[in-house]
Order: C-alpha cells, then sequence, then structure tokens
C-alpha cells in the first residue's frame, strides 16, 4: 500500500479525503502531507475524512487525525470525520482512543451538510 | 452384697443393652421401611435385589414379589446397561467401598427419573462382601427446577439486552433499567452502534431513569458508550438524570460537562428534535 491509495478531492470548496480500508503508518503520515498541501492549494474551508472502509483504527492513525484537524483549523479550515463503523468505534474506546475536539459525522452525506451549514458550538446545551 | 450384686447388676445391665439393641434395630428397620424420600434396596454381590423398602417400591413402580431376585439393571435405561454401566457400579462400590451417580434411571412403565444414586458395599467383619447397599433419590423435581431457573435466568438475561428503539426519524432510544455491568455496557454499546449507523440517526436518547444507583464504574461505562456513539459521528443525550442520581454524580467527581444531560426522557426529547431542527406544534383546527 503506498500513499496514492489516499485519495483528496476537491469538491466545491471542500477537501474530499478517503482513506484505503487498512492503512499502514506509511499511508497515514502521507496523509497529513496530503491534506496540508492540498488546504494549501484550494484554500479550502474544511475537510471531510471518509473513513467509512476503514476496519482497524491505532493510537498512530488516530493521533494524525487528531494533529492534523488541529492544523487544518490552524490553516482556517473546518475537519469532519465521517462513517466511523461500529467495531472501530468500539475498539477505539476500549483503548482508550479519542479523537480530541474533531466533529464526526455518520455519512459524507451529513458531513457535508455540517461544513456548509454555520459551525456548530462545541457545547449544546 | 456388694460383690454378689455386681455380676447380677452387670448381666442385668447386658441384657437391657441386649434388649436395648433389638429395640434399636427394630427401629431402624421402621426407619427403612418408613422413609419416604430414599428407596433403600438391598443388592446380592451380582446385583440381584433381595429387599427393599417401601418407598422404593413407590419410586420404582414394581411390586417387591416381582423384582426380587431380578438383577438391579432393571432400573436403568437399556442403552446404560449396554454400556455395562450396571457392572461397572458394582465394581466401584466393592473396590473403593462405595459409588455414587447422578443420572436417569427408569420405573416399571417405562417413565425416566432423574435419580441420585449411592451404591454402598457392605462387608463382614473378615471383609467378606456380603450384599450392596443402594440408596436412590427421585431428584426429577430438583432437576426440573434446576432447569426452569437455568431457562428463566437466560430469559431475564435476554431481556436484560437493552433494546434500542428509533422513536423518530433521526432518533434512537435506549431505555436502561437495572444496574449496568461490563457486560451489559459491551453490549449496550454494540447494540446502540450499530441501531445508529443502521438507522442513520444522529440523535441517540440514552435514558437512565431506570437505572437504580450510579457508580463511577457505572459511569464510567456510561461515558465510553457516549465517545463511542460520538465517534460515529451522533450526538447522545443523557435522560432521566434524578436528583440522587445527580447528587451522586457529583458526590463522585464524575464530568459529564461535555455530555447534554436532562432530567426528564421529555426534555431530552425536546433537545433532539431542536438539534434536528424540528418543532412540535399543535394541529391547527379550523
Amino acid at each position: 500500500m503506498n500513499a496514492d491509495s489516499i485519495s483528496v478531492i476537491k469538491v466545491r470548496d471542500i477537501l474530499m479525503v478517503t482513506m484505503p480500508p487498512d492503512p499502514d503508518d506509511p499511508t497515514v503520515s502521507a496523509l497529513q502531507d496530503k491534506v496540508l498541501s492540498a488546504m494549501e492549494r484550494y484554500e479550502a474551508k474544511g475537510v471531510v475524512l471518509d473513513i467509512s472502509s476503514v476496519e482497524t483504527l491505532d493510537s498512530f492513525f488516530a493521533r494524525t487525525v487528531s494533529e492534523t484537524a488541529q492544523m487544518v483549523t490552524l490553516m482556517g479550515g473546518r475537519t469532519i470525520i465521517a462513517g466511523m463503523r461500529p467495531a472501530v468505534a468500539v475498539t477505539a474506546t476500549e483503548i482508550g482512543l479519542t479523537l480530541g475536539n474533531i466533529e464526526t459525522a455518520l455519512s459524507v452525506d451529513r458531513a457535508l451538510d455540517m461544513v456548509t451549514s454555520k459551525p456548530r458550538s462545541k457545547k449544546l446545551q | 452384697m456388694k460383690t454378689q450384686m455386681r455380676p447380677n447388676s452387670g448381666q442385668k445391665q447386658k441384657s437391657a443393652a441386649a434388649k436395648e439393641i433389638t429395640q434399636n434395630s427394630d427401629l431402624l428397620q421402621l426407619l427403612v421401611d418408613s422413609i419416604k424420600d430414599y428407596a433403600i434396596i438391598l443388592l446380592d454381590t451380582d446385583g440381584n435385589v433381595l429387599t427393599w423398602n417401601s418407598a422404593a417400591e413407590r419410586l420404582k413402580g414394581w411390586k417387591a414379589e416381582e423384582i426380587i431376585g431380578q438383577n438391579f439393571a432393571r432400573f436403568y435405561p437399556v442403552e446404560d446397561v449396554e454400556k455395562g454401566k450396571t457392572k461397572m457400579e458394582l465394581k466401584v462400590a466393592s473396590e473403593e467401598g462405595r459409588f455414587e451417580d447422578e443420572g436417569w434411571r427408569v420405573r416399571k412403565d417405562g417413565s425416566r427419573f432423574w435419580a441420585n444414586v449411592v451404591i454402598t458395599a457392605l462387608r463382614d467383619k473378615n471383609g467378606e462382601l456380603r450384599a450392596f447397599g443402594k440408596v436412590t433419590r427421585d431428584l426429577t423435581d430438583r432437576r426440573q427446577n434446576e432447569e426452569k431457573i437455568k431457562k428463566q435466568a437466560q430469559e431475564i438475561l435476554e431481556m436484560a439486552t437493552v433494546p434500542v428503539v428509533q422513536v423518530w426519524e433521526g432518533i434512537v432510544l435506549v431505555p436502561l433499567i437495572g444496574t449496568l455491568d461490563s457486560q451489559r455496557t459491551q453490549q449496550l454499546m454494540e447494540r446502540l452502534l450499530h441501531r445508529v449507523t443502521e438507522t442513520g440517526s444522529p440523535i441517540a436518547l440514552l435514558d437512565i431513569t431506570g437505572v437504580p444507583t450510579i457508580d463511577t464504574q457505572t459511569a464510567q461505562h456510561l461515558i465510553e458508550t457516549i465517545s463511542a456513539v460520538r465517534l460515529l459521528g451522533a450526538e447522545v443525550i443523557l435522560t432521566g438524570v434524578r436528583p440522587v442520581i445527580a447528587q451522586t454524580l457529583v458526590h463522585l467527581g464524575i464530568d459529564l460537562t461535555n455530555v447534554i444531560t436532562r432530567s426528564s426522557l421529555t426534555a431530552g426529547l425536546r433537545m433532539a428534535l431542536t438539534i434536528l431542527k424540528l418543532d412540535v406544534a399543535p394541529l391547527k383546527t379550523l
């Protein structure tokens, strides 16, 4: 598997990033570079990271995603993780992984809705 | 006087003791015959019935005269006899002094009962094997009860697996009832996550009205569930936070500031509708 297996597509002013089913460490590392350079090139408003095909989530992946999201925020964008599988969420919770304050969405569809609408306040109460 | 008295009194004591023994032996016989719960059967060294008590008659269904002289294999299911179970039992009993077993036995009419059987080797003073004593107890009721309890426990466990109900497009509800342990939380988490994904519901209402008390562990389990749901991209609203629960949570120092909580399910549902930008309005009658 190589870095090319990550696809970064610009749709309007959003970056659609799709992860392969079983990303290895180099692939994960490449994710950050690809996303950040695309952010610079397109001045995108947000990043939607589609992980609906990802079957395993390790701490390295989680940390990279979390860091990348912070960097995207610094560059003026929003990051939304879309389509995490239930099994992945269970494992992630079991080993105590969190994605920090990154927004999540059930599907890419909903993620797009979220990006185009106003940013939802973190605290809803 | 004293010297004369001694042998006399000794004899008297002896005969009294002998009388007592005879009396006790009569009583023992009475006990054996009167006992209702245990079938007591005397077998010769080959396993043929020598005699038995009335409880055995009742339990096995045979009349004493029908069974005396017959091999005790008559009490066993055919397949057990074919496997040599009865011979093995006598062998073990004679070698080890006793044999105990629990299993199916057969009545005269062919019906089966669940029995606890103890076979004891009866040896005289010289160690010669004289007979076998067999004590059988009908445990069918106990076994049926055990099976019933097992079944009920299973049912309760199945009931305890948390239902996840879709109450509105985009809203699923989990009414939690009873104490939450790790196993239940695991089930809850898996089912909730699957339902959220299946129905594509951005909101999950977790109602804890039916949870009697919350301890640190339970709270931890809830927090885990909530963060797992969030990873999927849905939001959890914790409802049914009663005053007692609220007090406990604060006293235990459990931080739920990042979780939307409401005191009642109604309030939670209203919150959910607000998030989904839905409004419930009375019908306008013309």
